[in-house]
């Protein structure tokens, strides 16, 4: 018989011991009688000899060696019991363990999905990323610094020469979404992944229908029309029929056919990002990106590169060699007579190879450092939590004590009553963890859409997963030890004949006390501790929302518009056609009613950006002007249209054409960069560090500065040039629209504008400029918020402790305030005798927390804005709020003191 | 059935006793009981309170096999008989016990007469 049917057969072992005990009692009992005795003497002395048969019976029970299952089942229903029994304490219990768990699951969620998760990928360990991931879209030029992105032709080179590893897989890192359209239907919007013929071998995933990408389709330039499916966009499109291999999809203005579906579960390699569709990058040049020349030039660096190490290679050996061939290929690429600007570059380059087995997580660079943080608050919301929980079972433990005074009277042991409390305690925590999870779940998803608002979701995976569960489990455990201990040994460990005696017990009363107050000192420290915290991200968002933008965000809107299956020619003289066709949508536009203005832009605020060097004619290069130059391509009526005020000289007008002199617009940090004294008005300046062609842009005028990626940038320098004279369909549109105009109306307006103007035009999305400022601040708004809300909660908490504590006081000295009262006290002087208490507590709680909040709340310094760690106010506003919520907390049983009746109070006595 | 003339059994031997006792056949834990006494000549009395667990525990280790059995008077009674591993630990304990009490026979007899 196995240990688990001892378990499960409980009750046929019981009726069998019974019966083999009552059989051996009988024929005992029956050889007596054979030997001369009465039946009744017989049965006597075979009591007798026979010792206690429950004794014989529990010795036997323990020899199953299921016991502790048994006594631990029972154990729970105890538990469950004399929770039920006190329901207030029970629910209050489990929902401040819900928050503080559910809390701490969420945000481990996300952290789990955007920073540790692995690729679902064979052996992500073995993965190495070249350079950390953070780059996206291509730059051109010789490598200095840290590399992250590589050129086709590099990717190539590399992997035939290096040793370190078995395979390298290349992707085109400016992951996009652009049109597709399958067998003919409508186009909708698709992410595409340009990935090298080696891609799916190297990362192990296989195709669960077809093939997929081979080598073959990527060893020439056009080799491979050939497009591979993600499972689920295949699931959603062709419900999963295999027969739709060889379908032909358009992407774009060009055909591939679909050849395979890669296995369930595999969205590429970057986090928070779902890849439709993979094609080779010999399809490069079908893509329509203006500009781009992957395949033709050597130096132009698009791709992200992922190797899988050899087996006994270690990470610095491959980064030794990585590095040595990177140098050596890339100076093959300089030609013979390099400048020496160009060589001494290239000598400062390098590659650092980072784990690779999580993929490119651009999300995390971003939330890493909000996500430790909130984490943080979380643990500490939870450890608050626990301190109140643990002063509720100690206040429950000197109810209790009679209780468990008669259980050890009836002979538990001390071990077994700290056992089934620590067991009450693991109940609580686990019903806490259960709605935590659930909780959690809801809570994450919500949480991401906060932190990445946008028309868009960011498709991550927060479904809770083992490690996900494996952490609540690990965080349950540690809670309920750590608010159930204490109690537990404290309850366990009393002297049990005092406690009998005296009843309603009293005695342990005073080292509870100790025990108690510190508590709630700790959880008033921890409360300024993260009101503090809430405090100085609030105020950094208020100072964040009040930049001056430089433009005036209201009454704009921006539409996002997609020009790839119009079939407009790219880098020949035709590209002034897009021109003429923005042209056309802007004055169609203009005239619609309510419409103040309009133009077509390169970017918009916190869109993206192109940046280079620049360059005046007669200017020296000087530590000031040699900054980056955020460059910009726009329309006419751009400056109107986002209120950018001139300052002086002239914007740009309908004589700017493509064959007339080249011109530009530049802000006013850039116009005092280099003429810090004069006028740059008529000076000639060139794009990059030194021009081919210098001195071929005048400047025509300036403007005020305004934000380009962030609200939080400093000055920058930026430069505007008319679109006529750098032709392209630029795919953001800005309309202003006068105050009160009907938003809605304007809308499908100017959406039956463009598709009139041109029906391959469609919109992707549309949102207020507004918006697009509120967006570029989502993150440090979500932590506000929630860094308020939980030092909210965890001021409520420590409110809680405090009220319970004295609640308690007073009702255990209702007969001393009694007759107090009798012998003439006033009843301001008891007041303050009860709260003098709390105020005690509050000081000491203070005189921790404060210090301890200011060394701590320097981490946060880098994602305040304008605001030290130590802001005297938000200081101030932490302490002023702790102070009152405690008071406050504490009156409420203070005036009940006050309003005791004395007479009633002494004949309870 | 004087008590000097009981004694404590060492640590384990009771197992070994109650497997000798079941090696000789089927047998229920009352006759088990019975018999350790009358062999021992009264020397040993079994408990009840040790009896009954360490069959169970032997049951439980799959060294004995139990099988509910009517006895001679009729009564249903759980009988205990040698498993094939029972029979191996039978047969190796007892060796054992045999080189046991020979080697702290011969220093016990050694010490003795030392001194004496």
């Amino acid at each position: 018989m196995s240990w688990l049917h001892r378990l499960f057969s409980r009750n046929q072992l019981e009726r069998d011991l019974d019966k083999e005990l009552r059989f051996h009692f009988e024929t005992q009992v029956a050889d007596k009688v054979r030997s001369g005795l009465s039946e009744s003497e017989a049965r006597r002395l075979t009591r007798l000899e026979f010792g206690g048969i429950d004794q014989v019976k529990e010795d036997c029970r323990e020899s199953r060696g299921t016991m502790w299952v048994e006594s631990l089942l029972q154990d729970i229903r105890y538990g469950a019991r004399q929770l039920r029994r006190s329901p207030g304490f029970a629910i209050i219990a489990i929902l401040s363990l819900t928050l503080g768990i559910g809390a701490n699951t969420a945000i481990f969620t996300l952290l789990n999905a955007i920073m540790l998760r692995p690729l679902p990928v064979q052996n992500p360990g073995e993965l190495l990323l070249f350079g950390d991931g953070s780059a996206h879209g291509s730059t051109q030029g010789v490598p200095d610094g840290s590399t992250r992105l590589f050129s086709y032709s590099f990717f190539h080179d590399f992997r035939q020469k290096n040793i370190s590893f078995s395979g390298i897989a290349a992707v085109d890192s400016s992951q996009f979404a652009t049109k597709a359209s399958i067998a003919g239907a409508a186009y909708e919007t698709t992410h595409v992944d340009l990935v090298s013929g080696s891609y799916f071998s190297v990362l192990g995933v296989p195709a669960v229908l077809g093939r997929t990408i081979s080598e073959s389709d990527d060893s020439a330039e056009g080799a491979g029309p050939v497009a591979v499916a993600n499972y689920a966009w295949f699931q959603r499109h062709f419900n999963g029929d295999p027969s739709v291999l060889g379908k032909v999809i358009r992407i774009q203005s060009h055909d591939y056919t679909l050849v395979g579906v890669a296995k369930p579960g595999f969205f590429g390699i970057t986090v928070g990002q779902s890849t439709d569709l993979w094609i080779p990058l010999s399809m490069e040049r079908a893509f329509s990106r203006p500009g781009w020349n992957g395949l033709g030039n050597k130096l132009f660096q698009s791709l992200d590169l992922i190797g899988r190490l050899k087996p006994g290679v270690t990470p610095a050996q491959a980064g030794a060699e990585t590095n040595l061939l990177f140098k050596r290929i890339i100076r093959s690429y300089l030609g013979t007579q390099p400048p020496q600007k160009h060589l001494d570059d290239l000598a400062h380059a390098r590659i650092q190879l980072m784990p690779g087995g999580r993929g490119v997580s651009p999300l995390s660079f971003v939330f890493s450092l909000p996500l430790e943080i909130l984490m943080t608050i979380v643990a500490l919301v939870l450890l608050i939590a626990c301190a109140n929980i643990a002063n509720m079972l100690l206040a429950r433990g000197v109810a209790r004590t009679r209780e468990i005074a008669v259980r050890m009277a009836l002979g538990a042991s001390r071990g077994r009553i700290a056992f089934q409390l620590l067991t009450e305690s693991a109940l609580l925590a686990l019903i806490g963890a259960a709605a935590g999870v659930a909780l959690a779940w809801r809570a994450s998803v919500l949480l991401l859409r906060m932190a990445t608002p946008g028309p868009d979701p960011v498709p991550l995976d927060l479904t809770p997963d083992l490690r996900v569960l494996g952490f609540t489990l690990g965080v349950t455990f540690i809670t309920s030890i750590l608010f159930g201990t204490l109690p537990a040994f404290r309850a366990a460990g009393l002297e049990f004949t005092p406690a009998l005696k005296e009843g309603r017990g009293s005695s342990s009363a005073s080292a509870r006390g100790v025990m108690a107050r510190s508590l709630i000192v700790g959880q008033v420290a921890l409360s300024v501790l993260l009101l503090v915290v809430a405090a100085l991200f609030v105020r950094s968002l208020v100072h964040l929302s009040d930049v001056n933008t430089g433009f005036d965000k209201h009454n704009v809107l921006v539409f996002f518009l997609d020009s790839s299956t119009a079939n407009l020619s790219h880098g020949t003289a035709d590209e002034i056609r897009s021109v003429r066709l923005q042209e056309q949508i802007e004055s169609s536009v203009q005239n619609i009613p309510g419409v103040q203005s309009d133009s077509f832009a390169f970017f918009t605020f916190n869109g993206g950006a192109w940046s280079d060097q620049a360059l005046f004619l007669g200017v020296p290069r000087t530590p000031q002007n040699g900054d980056q130059v955020f460059f910009d391509i726009v329309d006419k009526g751009f400056f109107s249209t986002m209120g950018i005020p001139l300052v002086t000289g002239r914007t740009f007008t309908s004589q700017d054409q493509q064959n007339s002199p080249k011109v530009a617009v530049i802000n006013e940090t850039m116009a005092r960069r280099f003429f810090p004294n004069t006028s740059p008005i008529g000076h000639r300046f060139s794009i990059g560090e030194t021009p081919d062609h210098p001195g071929e842009l005048e400047v025509i005028g300036v403007v005020r500065d305004a934000k380009v990626l962030t609200l939080d940038e400093g000055s920058q320098m930026a430069a505007y040039f008319p679109c006529t004279q750098s032709p392209g369909f630029y795919d953001n549109f800005a309309v202003r629209y006068a105050p009160g105009a009907n938003k809605q109306e304007i809308i499908s307006r100017v959406r039956r504008s463009i598709a009139e103007t041109n029906p391959n035009i469609l919109v992707n999305s549309i949102s207020s400029l507004e918006e697009q400022v509120d967006r570029s601040i989502a993150t440090q708004s979500l932590i506000a918020q929630l860094s308020t809300f939980f030092g909210i909660l965890a001021v409520f908490l420590s409110c809680i402790g405090i009220y319970g504590l004295l609640s308690y006081s007073v009702a255990r000295r209702t007969s001393e305030l009694g007759i107090r009262l009798a012998l003439g006290a006033q009843s301001r002087t008891l007041l303050w005798m009860i709260l003098r208490e709390s105020v005690f507590l509050l000081s000491i709680g203070l005189a921790i927390g404060i210090p301890v909040a200011l060394t701590s709340t320097k981490v946060l310094k880098d994602l305040l804005y304008q605001l030290s760690p130590l802001d005297p106010t938000a200081i101030a506003i932490a302490i002023a709020a702790v102070a009152c919520m405690t008071v406050a907390a504490a009156w409420i049983p203070a005036r009940r003191a006050t309003r005791i009746n004395p007479v009633q109070a002494l004949r309870t006595e | 059935m004087k008590s000097e003339d009981r004694f404590d059994l060492p640590q384990g031997t009771l197992d070994l006793l109650i497997m000798r006792i079941v090696a000789l056949g089927p047998i229920h834990g009352y006759a088990i009981a019975q018999r350790i006494q009358l062999m021992s000549r009264e020397a040993l009395q079994v408990q009840q309170g040790s009896l009954y667990p360490a069959l169970h525990r032997l049951e439980y280790k799959k060294l004995l096999v139990a099988k509910w059995q009517p006895t001679e008077t009729g009564r249903e009674a759980k009988f205990y008989d040698l498993t094939a591993r029972g029979r191996a630990y039978v047969k190796d304990e007892t060796e054992n016990w045999k080189r046991l009490t020979d080697v702290v026979g011969l220093i016990l007899k050694g010490t003795v007469e030392g001194i004496s």
